[in-house]
């Protein structure tokens, strides 16, 4: 039972990040922007597609096709900011209807472009590493590093460049960072696209580990949106533990309780944290 | 009273036109109408933005007809346990959510995780609800006619009658409170919640009014919607019902009572008039609704309304 208890764990972990990367952008956009973009799922979904299509159509090396479907999900991204984030900065209705009208439009491309039967792609890394009584497949773990690393990178880039600590001033306080020189334009239009790239390189991971279909963000934006409510909006470090949280919860939930009720788990976490620490796991004073 | 007024004249379409079309069209909007006035009212008029409303719809279908089923009682009689159920949910998520003071974007998140696990819920009680599947809805209101005794309501030009007689009723209440004290101290809060409650207004009351309100009148629709279309499923209760009723609103116009009526017909005719395949339906829809939030923040008949206004 241990063994089970602990594969779950790693499982959760690693699902977690994926969340975690999502929770990243989240909240890198709302403290910017002042929008929740929930069409970051759809972004997701572009990354992957353009992994699997690049990788098992294109017949590139994988590590390529992963760098390019970031980059195509970062111009996706800045072309989506150009011609519809711009107008709803700091407007959180207009901001969500517009881009629930974008996932619409996103999803149907997909489904013209590559129907709505699961593709899987090949196996980039197979084989699995066993650890005692657990197995995990190498993919998983390579995934994992790779969005740690990304995570790690832009924590540090936040706390040492002066780019990360106009970005930091910014999200405190607009009036005094404008003050100071910060260039509020460039810096939202470079966060919305950084955080549409950080959904790209999660979404070209997840396609070498699961199978994609056309309707996969809706989930990973609903987990992203908890995961980074849970560790208080604003808080970046805070959005990975929040994703590994919510990603344990419910592979732990789905062990003990009926799993149909799975995605019912993190919601109920949600609820009680919003309702008991409304400012999150690892908020301060708000 | 103007806006029901404006409904009257509807009432003699089915002697003038016979399309079969047109007026399940009308029906479709009618119900959605009263679904989309509901939003409204919580949201254009008490600046709440909820999620909730399209689990109180789906929950609108299942109640009734369940409380019909089993209990072997009428339309009209199952509605009632069906409307104190929604009652006393719409007052237990309401409490959480103002009592902790959640506001914006995390009332919504919290509205939509409720209806998110009340869509779980009748999702896998399978021995009540019958899962995925749905259930098949065989029964239909009945009335008494003169001179015919109880007759039921069935075929395209009762059903018309029907709702667009549920649409009036609901157009008037809503006037009827939006016009009132009530009704200003909605503004009051959407305006300034602090300054409403610097000035005495219970604003805990008024949300928790707005948002119960919003719940019954989608709840009335959802009870039409599966007995008209005589089928009732768990994706009755999604957050794509919760987030067309939305576009609706924005789309008719969020400032005028009709306005979402407005709205529903463009949404649910639109699809008929063009011949799309599915795929390019839901871009399009989605393209309508980004366009009418950069372009027309006031809505169709916002925009009538400053038209007319001009010349």
């Amino acid at each position: 039972m241990t063994q089970v208890i602990l594969g779950q764990v790693l499982n959760g972990i690693i699902v977690g990040t994926l969340y975690g990367i999502i929770a990243l952008g989240v909240t890198l956009t709302f403290g910017i922007t002042g929008i929740v973009n929930f069409a970051l799922g759809q972004f997701m979904m572009i990354g992957a597609y353009a992994a699997w299509h690049l990788t098992d159509v294109a017949h590139l090396p994988y590590p390529l096709s992963v760098a390019l479907a970031v980059l195509i999900a970062g111009l996706a991204g800045f072309l989506s900011d150009r011609a519809l984030f711009q107008f709803t900065r700091n407007n959180l209705v207009n901001g969500l209807l517009v881009s629930i009208g974008l996932i619409s439009v996103i999803e149907s491309a997909a489904l013209l472009l590559y129907t709505a039967t699961p593709k899987n792609m090949d196996f980039v890394l197979s084989g699995s590493w066993t650890l005692g009584a657990i197995t995990i497949s190498r993919m998983k773990v390579v995934t994992f590093a790779v969005l740690l690393a990304v995570i790690a990178l832009t924590w540090l880039a936040l706390a040492n460049t002066w780019l990360g600590r106009a970005t930091r001033a910014y999200a405190q306080n607009p009036e005094a960072a404008m003050l100071m020189g910060v260039k509020t334009e460039m810096l939202q239009v470079g966060v919305s696209v950084y955080s549409c790239a950080l959904a790209g390189i999660g979404g070209a991971l997840y396609a070498g580990i699961y199978s994609l279909e056309p309707s996969m963000g809706a989930l990973f934006i609903l987990k992203g949106v908890e995961a980074a409510i849970l560790a208080g909006v604003g808080n970046l470090a805070g959005a990975l533990v929040g994703g590994i949280i919510l990603g344990i919860t419910e592979s732990i939930g789905a062990l003990f309780l009926p799993t149909a009720f799975r995605d019912a788990y993190g919601l109920v976490f949600l609820v009680a944290i919003l309702l008991f620490r409304p400012s999150g796991l690892f908020g301060g004073q708000k | 009273m103007s806006a029901a007024w404006l409904l009257l004249p509807l009432y003699l379409l089915p002697l003038v036109s016979h399309s079969e079309v047109l007026l399940t069209i009308l029906i479709f909007t009618y119900i959605l109408g009263i679904l989309a006035i509901g939003f409204n009212i919580v949201f254009g008029y008490a600046g709440q933005l909820t999620m909730f409303h399209g689990a109180a719809f789906g929950i609108g279908g299942y109640a009734t007809f369940l409380m019909l089923s089993k209990f072997g009682i009428s339309f009209w009689l199952a509605m009632l346990p069906m409307f104190a159920v929604i009652l006393l949910l719409s007052m237990m998520v309401g409490w959480v959510c103002f009592k902790f003071r959640l506001r914006e974007f995390y009332f919504a998140v919290v509205t939509l995780a409720f209806a998110e696990l009340i869509r779980l819920v009748v999702l896998n009680w399978n021995d009540v609800t019958n899962g995925t599947l749905g259930l098949l809805v065989l029964d239909k209101p009945t009335i008494w006619w003169p001179g015919r005794g109880v007759v039921k309501i069935d075929g395209t030009v009762p059903w018309y009658l029907l709702t667009l007689t549920a649409l009036c009723a609901v157009t008037i209440v809503s006037q009827l409170i939006v016009r009132s004290w009530i009704g200003r101290n909605f503004a009051a809060i959407r305006l300034n919640e602090e300054l409403a409650q610097t000035l005495g207004i219970n604003t805990f009351r008024y949300k928790m009014l707005a948002f119960t309100l919003s719940n019954l009148f989608a709840a009335l629709a959802g009870a039409l919607f599966g007995f008209y279309s005589n089928y009732i499923e768990p994706a009755q209760l999604s957050i794509t019902q919760s987030l067309d009723a939305i576009a609706m609103v924005l789309l008719g116009g969020m400032g005028s009572i009709l306005g979402p009526v407005v709205g529903a017909f463009l949404l649910t005719g639109l699809p008929h008039v063009i011949e799309f395949s599915a795929e390019l339906r839901a871009a399009t829809y989605g393209a309508i609704l980004i366009l009418v939030i950069l372009l027309m923040p006031r809505g169709v008949v916002g925009l009538f309304l400053r038209w007319r206004h001009v010349s």
